[in-house]
């Protein structure tokens, strides 16, 4: 494989997608949150379970790339146990960190780990994918 | 005659990659030297707005703007050059179609309609209209295999039908559909019908009078030309009935600040300065493929198919998207562990480009329970040799990804 794309597939990301964190389709629809890419069709579905405005379980769902679903993946574990405002945060966060911004002030081997699509403009919005739609929820 | 031998010299993109694999000519396909050349010829050396001017440059360049347009009507086979308007692509002349034409035809109860295999950009339109309209948008289906069934299409029409519209390949899975015997069975219920051109003029054998089209619609950058231009074919009998969607200049016989009255089709579809260099190089482009053996190209383009079909197919773990009946130069796939978007991004990497998504098809996709496919449309300018190296990248693929 060649430097560019083992650059951008990275071991944690093809761990994630190989074996993504509480990937499994709940009953809760109403609490249902909807990621999609009218672009290429890749759609995920997340289930968030908050009591006292924490989110206590996180699971997801759905149809992606390697991209899209190893970081649907990480956004899912690090949504267990964080705030509402937490969980914002850390999407703005990464959100940021996409776009090229306060890159040293990030020090998260797995979100690091998409410093890479910088080269593939393209793939943006894969990694992007599942991060966007939770944030727009909690700034509902 | 055959397919020339150097072919892919008359296209420069491959000299400048010269490992350039192109497998995605349904999104569009390169553009020949003398196309390009032609565009650039215009701006340098014959360059002025058209039916506008008296002075030669502008009268050059209005009768060659003209000439294309029974350049276009000879090699598709309309009887006049008037029956040919220029449009923006194909998506473009759909639309006039469906609010210039069907729009004041239909109502409330009446029917379009439509196949499984529709691109976006023809069933939308349609979708929208019967919307607005409460008519009913009724879809062929197709079978497991990619094919639509002729005695579903007999069994939807009846006689609040209003149009078929029909795609001739679909740019998804390939196939290629039998249009001729559709024209027929709605012609035999007295129902018109839009074909969509996109994926076959150019390369296929072409006569819409033979055929039977009532309105027919391409786009130049699918055969060679520039991007930024369609045609539009339209029927005389229809003619008188299809109106202008766009208004301003060029398209007028008389303007008062109380009413206008508009020139007759296909001048009333053209408002505005068209996109005058994009039909000189559609011209270049005709004038190219009128170089080629129609028949030739379309056999060339299902043997490379075929060929593609059988070694990828070899892939365990790879399953073919649609195995129609007919097809042309569109082999559509996935592969067991791998999303369509890696996949495109690796082979991308090693020079090989193709297409991963729903290629506008959504419904289609979602019918036969996928989301997005890999798809390779071939050109002649493609060869089995390309396609042996894209199956040892698509090995080494699925043994990376395994
Ligand atoms: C079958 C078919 N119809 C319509 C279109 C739309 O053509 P354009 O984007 O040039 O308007 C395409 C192009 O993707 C196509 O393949």
């Amino acid at each position: 494989m060649n430097p560019r794309l083992k650059n951008l597939y990275k071991e944690v990301i093809l761990m994630h997608n190989a074996k993504p964190f509480h990937f499994q389709k709940m009953e809760n629809e109403e609490g249902m949150i909807e990621a999609n890419n009218p672009l290429c069709g890749d759609r995920f579905q997340f289930f968030l379970q908050e009591e006292n405005g924490r989110i206590t379980a996180a699971h997801f769902h759905g149809f992606g790339c390697a991209i899209s679903k190893a970081s649907a993946s990480i956004l899912t574990q690090k949504l267990e146990g964080k705030t509402r405002l937490e969980a914002q945060s850390l999407c703005a966060g990464f959100l940021g960190f996409i776009e090229g911004e306060n890159r040293e002030a990030i020090s998260d081997q797995e979100i690091e780990a998409f410093a890479a699509v910088d080269e593939f403009p393209a793939r943006k919005d894969c990694a992007i994918l599942g991060w966007k739609a939770i944030n727009d929820y909690l700034s509902k | 005659m055959t397919l020339p031998q150097n072919i892919k010299s008359h296209f420069p993109i491959f000299t400048h990659h010269p490992g350039l694999l192109y497998f995605d000519n349904a999104a569009t396909t390169q553009r020949p030297q003398v196309v390009i050349e032609a565009i650039e010829k215009f701006y340098k050396e014959e360059n002025a707005n058209i039916h506008r001017g008296v002075y030669p440059l502008s009268a050059r360049a209005s009768q060659a703007y003209e000439r294309v347009r029974a350049q276009v009507a000879n090699f598709i086979g309309a009887a006049n050059s008037k029956d040919v308007a220029f449009t923006s692509g194909t998506t473009d002349s759909i639309n006039r179609v469906a609010s210039g034409y069907l729009k004041k035809q239909l109502e409330e109860g009446d029917n379009i309609i439509i196949s499984a295999l529709a691109h976006h950009a023809n069933l939308i339109p349609w979708q929208m209209l019967a919307e607005e309209k409460k008519a009913e948008l009724r879809v062929i289906s197709v079978d497991a295999q990619g094919n639509v069934d002729l005695n579903e299409l007999l069994k939807k029409l009846d006689r609040r039908s209003r149009l078929l519209a029909i795609t001739s390949i679909s740019n998804s899975i390939g196939t290629l559909n039998p249009v001729a015997e559709m024209i027929d069975l709605a012609h035999r219920k007295g129902v018109p019908v839009l074909v969509d051109g996109a994926q076959s003029t150019g390369l296929y054998p072409l006569n819409v009078r033979t055929l039977g089209a009532d309105f027919y619609t391409f786009s130049a950058h699918k055969m060679f030309g520039p991007f930024g231009v369609g045609v539009l074919y339209v029927r005389p009998r229809y003619q008188d009935q299809i109106k202008p969607i766009h208004f301003g200049g060029g398209m007028i016989k008389r303007v008062q600040f109380s009413k206008t009255e508009f020139l007759d089709f296909p001048k009333n579809q053209e408002a505005g300065t068209p996109n005058v260099a994009g039909v000189i190089g559609l011209g270049a482009a005709i004038s190219f493929c009128e170089k080629l053996d129609q028949v030739q190209c379309a056999k060339h383009l299902k043997s490379l198919a075929a060929y593609a079909k059988e070694a990828f197919a070899s892939i365990d773990g790879l399953h073919l998207v649609g195995q129609p009946k007919d097809y042309g130069g569109i082999v559509s796939f996935t592969m067991d562990q791998v999303h369509p978007h890696d996949l495109a991004q690796f082979l991308g990497e090693e020079g090989i480009a193709v297409r991963a998504g729903h290629h506008c098809t959504q419904p289609l996709l979602e019918s036969m329970g996928l989301a997005a496919t890999t798809r390779a449309s071939f050109s002649i300018y493609n060869s089995t040799a390309e396609i042996d190296q894209m199956l040892e990248a698509l090995k080494a693929i699925k043994k990376f990804w395994e």
